[in-house]
């Protein structure tokens, strides 16, 4: 195996960098397709908002792609000094690099550990390539086990669990007090930077119905234009909040919009089904002390990023475990391809003894032809076989082993030589 | 009936429930999706052998080991449905442990061995015959409860959870309050009316008993009318005073208390049961 993965990270290199050696889509095409023609192997190319990856397969024997090579590459593709580029390069050699796209691929070492993203991002890049013609038995061997191992990583352990950013975990609340959500009623109160997003998140849901009440009346107006919801008055507040269904209230009031004493006397009495307030406000625009999980269910932003932190956590957990997946699986790749490398050499080998063996044997029982009974005739031709066998297993067994353990170029060639065999 | 259902026992689908369950309870720690197929398969050929089972035995539903043996069975089947459809959710963790507990039940309170079920045509026919009806319309409204039992667990473990503002993707997977809450309505609306038909018939054959009094006075009529006053009272909570959720499934899980009396019962018109 003569691979190597070459590039930088969220890790290596800040964003101002990473933005100047994105690719865009023609680039990108253009890239993997000189990258591949220059070095005359087997090339792709992984670019996300968090790192600039390329893979290169070249010949046994051939120089390998470098960190050197590559920052020569990305510079002048990018129009960069090579010298500003390659500080923040990370070169992973054969099993090294195989364990590296596993990891990447799985996860492992995404900025958010378990973020789904990644693993679409890998495939694209492998498509990309093949569809340019630039992967050949490595790639195309390595790619889709590097995805297999992902899923693999996100179906055994829980490292893909939750969600983590705070829009997510609000809907995901409201998912566990509601089944549908064609006939509610969402309501915001405010428009808040973090209200919009979450919104945005809630309108994913497919509400029935969207109403927007905010003190200034052009405001209510701007954001229920955007978000296809209906303005209402600041003063008709109580009776919104009798209506809604989900309450998404983000303003910038100094005190409690709507203090225990109010909603207990001016809402609670005119409610029967479950409400879920999402006060994603500071200061805080409900008090907490409203919230019972039954017929209102209160969350707050220190709620929703604590359980955020929780997820981070729990994700973290599993790494122990997705790490061992990736490593059983960098295992099996590195075997299973020293073993498509070796074994057509083995071959070869097992079928000049056997012609050997064919050839001095022949000429012997024609020489004892009629002195020797059929079982004494077995006896001989089991005994030449079983010295072959003999004799072939120590090269065999050497040979497997070195390339499990990643050495066996060297002596496929050496056999290949010793053995005289052509390829 | 061919002789090899004879083999099939209380611990063919009793022992496949409990793996099944056990499998569940894994996966809760461990979710791979090999655990997920085994509960399923597990779970299927505890359900292929309790039908079995009953088919060959055709225990008297107006009798508590037979009773309770076809509840378990219904509910196996809603479990198998549930675990197939809300792969999801912890589903069958909620839904096994009450089919065991019912299976367990039967177990204690089946008949001696020279007490035989009459058999289908026996517990169908002649005399028998209403008094089966009025045994296989509780059972039927056992069956609801049991739903409506099950809906109002889960919904008190979820509204549990959102009191306590745990993390909604984590530890088990539940269907939304919504859907519990709908679910407990349904089951208990349909339990209604068999509760009230199964009760008046009972009145009637109690009416025509030797003796009306004592057939009234037994554990099981009593039961029968305690629990449906209490589905009156969760009627009225529900529509006319419109109680939270929770105080809703509290009473429905009183009830299901109840409907295990009942079901654990001698019944007064079943053979060798009662007075």
């Amino acid at each position: 195996m003569n691979l190597r993965a070459v590039g930088c990270n969220f890790r290596t290199a800040a964003v101002a960098l990473r933005e100047r050696l994105a690719f865009d889509g023609p680039t990108l095409e253009r890239a993997v397709a000189e990258l591949a023609a220059r070095f005359g192997g087997e090339a792709a190319v992984l670019g996300t908002c968090n790192r600039v990856e390329l893979y290169v397969a070249r010949g046994e024997g051939e120089r390998p792609f470098d960190a050197g090579l590559a920052a020569e590459f990305l510079a002048e593709v990018h129009g960069l000094p090579a010298e500003a580029v390659l500080p923040h390069l990370y070169e992973h050699a054969d099993a090294e690099a195989v364990r590296h796209l596993c990891r990447v691929a799985a996860s492992l070492d995404s900025l958010i550990v378990g973020e789904g993203q990644i693993a679409g991002q890998v495939k694209q890049a492998f498509e990309l390539a093949q569809k340019l013609g630039t992967t050949g038995p490595l790639l195309n061997a390595l790619f889709p086990h590097a995805l297999r191992a992902a899923k693999r990583v996100r179906t055994e352990t829980g490292i893909a669990q939750g969600h983590v950013s705070v829009s997510s975990v609000a809907v995901d609340y409201c998912r566990q007090v509601f089944d549908h959500f064609g006939d509610k009623t969402v309501l915001v109160i405010g428009a808040g930077k973090m209200g919009r997003l979450t919104l945005k998140h809630l309108r994913g849901l497919r509400p029935g119905r969207i109403l927007v009440t905010n003190r200034n009346p052009e405001r209510a107006a701007e954001v229920a234009a955007g978000c296809g919801g209906e303005p209402v008055p600041w003063e008709q507040l109580d009776d919104a909040l009798a209506g809604a269904d989900v309450v998404l209230s983000t303003t910038g009031a100094p005190d409690p919009v709507v203090p225990r004493r109010r909603f207990e006397e001016r809402v609670r009495p005119r409610r029967s089904g479950t409400l879920v307030v999402l006060d994603i406000a500071v200061p805080r625009d409900f008090d907490p002390a409203i919230h019972d999980g039954d017929r209102v269910c209160l969350f707050n932003i220190d709620d929703l990023t604590r359980v955020r932190e929780q997820t981070l956590a729990e994700r973290r957990r599993h790494a122990g475990p997705a790490e061992a997946i990736v490593e059983q699986e960098v295992r099996r790749f590195v075997e299973d391809w020293a073993r498509r490398r070796s074994g057509p050499v083995i071959g070869r080998l097992h079928a000049e003894a056997s012609k050997l063996r064919a050839e001095v044997l022949a000429p012997l029982l024609a020489k004892l032809n009629g002195k020797l009974t059929p079982e004494e005739r077995k006896a001989v031709e089991y005994a030449f076989q079983l010295y072959q066998n003999k004799l072939l297993h120590g090269p065999i067994a050497a040979l497997q082993e070195a390339s499990r353990q990643g050495e066996g170029p060297t002596l496929l060639e050496a056999i290949k030589k010793l053995f005289r065999l052509g390829e | 009936m061919p002789a090899p259902l004879q083999n099939v026992t209380h611990a063919c689908f009793g022992l496949s429930y409990l793996l099944a369950l056990g499998l569940e309870l894994a996966r809760l720690r461990w979710p791979r999706p090999a655990y997920r197929v085994a509960g399923l398969a597990f779970g299927a050929a505890g359900l292929v052998a309790h039908s079995l089972f009953l088919a060959y035995h055709h225990p008297s539903p107006a009798a508590p080991y037979g009773a309770l043996l076809t509840v378990a069975w219904v509910l196996a089947v809603f479990s198998f449905y549930g675990a197939l459809h809300h792969g999801r959710q912890a589903w069958a963790v909620f839904v096994l442990p009450l089919v065991l507990g019912l299976l367990a039940l039967a177990f204690v309170s089946q008949p001696a061995p020279d007490d035989p079920s009459p058999g289908l045509p026996g517990w169908l026919t002649g005399d028998r015959f209403w008094g089966a009806v009025h045994g296989i319309l509780l059972v039927l409204a056992a069956v609801g409860v049991s739903v409506g039992f099950l809906a109002s667990v889960m919904y008190l473990i979820q509204a549990g959870r959102l009191r306590a503002k745990a993390n909604p993707l984590g530890g088990l997977k539940m269907l939304s309050l919504e859907r519990l809450e709908a679910m407990n309505r349904r089951a208990v609306n349909a339990a209604f009316p068999l509760l009230t038909l199964g009760l008046l018939l009972g009145a009637v054959l109690s009416g025509q008993s030797a003796d009306p009094a004592g057939s009234w006075l037994s554990l099981k009529a009593l039961g029968t009318v305690g629990l449906w006053v209490v589905f009156l009272v969760l009627f009225y909570l529900r529509y006319a005073a419109h109680v939270p959720g929770r105080r809703l499934a509290v009473l429905t899980v009183a009830a299901f208390g109840l409907m295990v009396v009942v079901l654990a019962a001698n019944h007064p018109f079943a053979p060798g049961g009662g007075p």
